[in-house]
């Protein structure tokens, strides 16, 4: 027979397997397609909604995270393309024993299974690959109809081609492994019933026999068929692994970066200044959810200082529970080179880092020790005794200067340190803090301009009122709350969109134990026919398969959450924030992630047993 | 007087392959009385193992009905069928049947556990079912690790795992030996003698001795019957 027409024939006539493989390697192929292009969709979509907005740190969350989901996706969509490819081809092992048994040669008994291999993989790959683009451009018009605006992005061919090279050389590599190795036993060890499908001759040390029949049965099961049980573990944690980075990382990453606005706005602040004052300080907070053009003014006119004697007044109200004064301006900032030390070139170790380059930015001289902000700082924060040294925001950070650890400014007329970056949505990370003493020195000016009250707010109604009544007619009283509220919301927008990722990447998961279910169950077919021949009731059987689906879902579970757990806290978030109600929401949707997955094998249990007892055993 | 245990009547079975019906039963009648040892014989594509597994409610059939133990077959549910052989029915395949996974001992304790019997009492069943078949020294291997002799032997342990009142058995000795093929007539003579019901597809003439009637099947009808 030709190298064609037996690969052919053998695929026909093993209609049932043939077109499960094809259709799970289709689904793997597509899935990952599909959320790769779709995750560069909404990375495109974020940094398009986002586009003068949101600070550079905060940018950087959101493309980390989209970026670490792509490359698990790819990662997980190749094991469980490598997977279904050596189940199959180890079911071949037996016929290849056949073969050789009855004198074909080694070479043409490689090229016939080969033709097969190439013809499943290429015709999954390709349907596959079409139909991930087709569910894309469908599902961003679905969720475009439901009310996202997602807009479609020009399909990255590059992409596409390197993940469809991908599979296809790991599905040849994976679904070659069996072959060779069935090639070079003997055709006696070849035709065995132990090499067809791993199952091991050994009795497990362990019996949980007092977690009842059902259990018991389905672990002996797994665990004598450790080959497919261990691929399908590994499998199903990489996907798993995969959910739940999106899941704990989603929800984590949402939580953190809405506590770090927190954090650097403060809860329950008020803010007090000059009208003119007032709103260039709001324009310049709304800058982070809100970009537009914002006026210049004189803050430093006589007519906007807060006097020092009505600072202290507001400070001693019973319910001010910390007055944060601030003088602001906006000035150039220039950028001064640093120097880095580099011990492998003895010769020169000294390079100058960073260029000349000069920005806009707005300046603000605190006092450490009495600011309401607590912001996420890569470095160190300012203290009581720096006197010309700043915090600068991540933005300003990323455009003006090269390594700001080893780097300064200048500013009017006076060189400064950086001790940290800090993570601040005013005026979208464009920001300088400096000690108020220093820039108070700089522009002769020793009272504030903008004073933040943090206030009791189980005492809120009477502390504003007194507020208001000190501060008289001219200086404006306004609760910073409601803009906090805005960028919170803007967040969770953002974030709502993001975690369309999991969404699908647990239906990825459980296409991929549905797969694996069918293949497994399958196999064991003859054996639930026998079981049910000599009395094993339908619904026994659906409890066998459900166990050894919970069994493999848990302890895959067990070691892709660990896993997603440990990619979420060392590469995607740093200063995590964790709470009792984050807790409760990650639980939460990892249990429906692994519910879903194990109710997912149902549908192949139900399936089996519906079959008659008599066609089943005559398979 | 003897129970009626089988009562087949105008027994119809067919296959569906693609647009072709193959008639495996066609109109056949049959009764069985309680302890009798009925022996089937007929060329391959007769309809004996069809026949088989419709006394045994592992399949339905097109027409007629099939009445054992009272119960007509085709009436009732999976649920029940499950049960009903458990209880009642021990059969023995062509092919065996062993579950892979289990060793010799898991294979036969299997119907007793499902009868939900404790653990020690289905340790010691089982273990004095395999010493019945000769073959203790067996216990802890695999259906793979044994000769086709020894997994026939470990089908009639289980089959006999919750003492059923009636026994199918399906071609004993085709692929044995001839001394193989001797333990397993040892068997059914002792279970003979033990006044069960025994219906036996075979054409082994030492078997044949055993029988009480013999029936010969053709083209899915009884064509003959010798007492």
């Amino acid at each position: 027979m030709s190298e064609v027409a037996f690969p052919i024939k053998d695929l026909t006539r093993r209609k049932l397997q043939t077109s499960l493989v094809i259709v799970g390697l289709t689904i793997s192929t597509a899935a990952t397609v599909f959320l790769t292009i779709f995750g560069e969709n909404l990375g495109f979509e974020i940094a398009f909604v986002t586009g003068g907005k949101l600070t550079a740190g905060f940018s950087s969350i959101f493309s980390r995270f989209i970026i670490v989901v792509d490359l698990l996706n790819i990662v997980a969509g190749a094991v469980i393309v490598s997977f279904l490819v050596s189940i199959m081809m180890s079911e071949r092992v037996r016929d290849i024993g056949v073969m050789k048994a009855t004198g074909c040669l080694r070479s043409t008994v490689l090229s016939y299974f080969l033709t097969e291999l190439s013809i499943i993989v290429l015709t999954s790959c390709i349907i596959g690959t079409i139909c991930g683009i087709l569910a894309n451009f469908a599902c961003i018009h679905l969720l475009n109809a439901l009310g996202f605006s997602i807009a479609q992005k020009p399909l990255n061919l590059w992409m596409i081609l390197l993940i469809f090279i991908t599979f296809v050389i790991i599905s040849h590599v994976f679904g070659v492994r069996p072959i060779v190795k069935a090639i070079r036993v003997k055709p006696a060890e070849a035709l065995s019933p132990l090499y067809s499908f791993g199952t091991i001759p050994e009795l497990s040390r362990y019996s949980p026999s007092k977690l009842g029949f059902t259990f018991k049965m389905a672990y002996r099961s797994l665990l004598r068929r450790r080959l497919p049980t261990q691929q399908a573990i590994i499998c199903l944690a990489a996907v798993l692994a995969l959910v739940s980075v999106t899941i704990v990382g989603g929800i984590i990453a949402n939580q953190t970066t809405q506590n770090y606005v927190r954090r650097a706005i403060g809860e329950n602040v008020v803010l007090i200044s000059y009208p003119d004052v007032s709103e260039q300080y709001v324009n310049f907070l709304s800058q982070f959810f809100e970009a537009k053009e914002i006026g210049s003014l004189n803050y430093l006119n006589p007519n906007y200082a807060i006097s020092e004697t009505l600072v202290s007044r507001l400070s001693i109200i019973p319910g001010v529970q910390k007055a944060d004064p601030r003088l602001i301006l906006v000035t150039m900032i220039y950028e001064v080179p640093g120097v880095i030390i580099d011990p492998e070139r003895p010769d020169d170790p000294y390079t100058s880092v960073g260029d000349h380059r000069s920005s806009s930015a707005l300046v603000l001289g605190i006092n450490p020790e009495s600011t309401i902000s607590e912001w996420l700082i890569l470095g160190r924060t300012l203290n009581e005794t720096d006197l010309y040294s700043a915090l600068i925001g991540d933005s300003l950070a990323m455009k003006s200067f090269d390594s700001p650890e080893v780097q300064g400014f200048r500013m009017l007329k006076q060189n400064f340190d950086i001790a940290g970056v800090c993570l601040d949505p005013l005026d979208n990370g464009d920001v300088v803090y400096v000690p108020f003493k220093a820039l108070s020195k700089l522009v002769n000016q020793t009272v504030c301009n903008v004073l933040l009250l943090e206030i009791d707010p189980s005492n809120r109604s009477e502390v504003l009122s007194e507020i208001k009544e000190v501060c008289g007619t001219n200086l404006k009283v306004l609760e910073l709350d409601g803009i906090l509220g805005k960028h919170l919301s803007f967040l969770n927008l953002l974030w709502s969109s993001v975690m369309l990722l999991p969404l699908f990447s647990l239906v990825n998961a459980t296409i991929c134990l549905i797969s694996y279910m069918i293949l497994n169950i399958t196999g064991q077919q003859r054996e639930f026919g026998i079981m049910r021949a000599i009395g094993a009731k339908p619904n026994a059987v659906i409890k066998m398969i459900f166990t050894q689906a919970l069994i493999v879902t848990l302890v895959s579970g067990a070691i892709g959450i660990l896993a997603g757990f440990f990619v979420t806290f060392v590469f995607l978030i740093p200063d995590p924030v964790i709470s009792y109600f984050t807790i409760i929401l990650i639980v939460g949707w990892l249990l429906i992630a692994l519910s879903c997955l194990s109710l997912s094998s149902l549908y192949p249990a139900v399936k089996t047993v519906k079959k008659s007892v008599a066609s089943t055993l005559s398979q | 007087m003897k129970e009626r245990v089988i009562s087949a009547s105008f027994l119809c079975k067919n296959y569906h392959i693609g647009d072709l019906i193959i008639e495996a039963l066609k109109n056949l009648d049959l009764e069985v009385l309680e302890g009798e040892f009925v022996l089937i014989y007929g060329s391959s594509g007769a309809g004996k193992t069809t026949l088989l597994n419709l006394i045994s409610g592992l399949d339905k059939p097109t027409s007629g009905k099939i009445i054992v133990f009272g119960h007509d077959l085709a009436a009732y549910d999976e649920n029940f069928l499950a049960t009903f052989r458990s209880a009642n029915v021990g059969f023995v395949f062509q092919s065996y049947n062993l579950i892979s996974t289990l060793t010799a001992l898991e294979n036969v304790a299997f119907p007793i556990e499902l009868a939900g019997w404790p653990e020690e009492r289905v340790r010691k069943r089982s273990e004095k079912l395999l010493k019945l078949v000769g073959l203790p020294h067996r216990a802890n291997h695999f259906p793979t690790q044994l000769s086709g002799g020894e997994q026939q032997r470990i089908a009639f342990a289980r089959a006999l795992a919750n003492d059923p009142s009636l026994i199918l058995v399906d071609e004993p000795t085709g692929n044995l030996d001839l001394e193989t093929g001797l333990e397993i007539v040892r068997i059914l003579e002792e279970l003979k003698t033990k006044g069960k019901t025994i219906v036996v597809v075979t054409h082994d003439e030492r078997i044949m001795q055993l029988a009480d009637r013999t029936l010969h099947l053709r083209d899915g009808g009884i064509v003959a019957t010798d007492e």
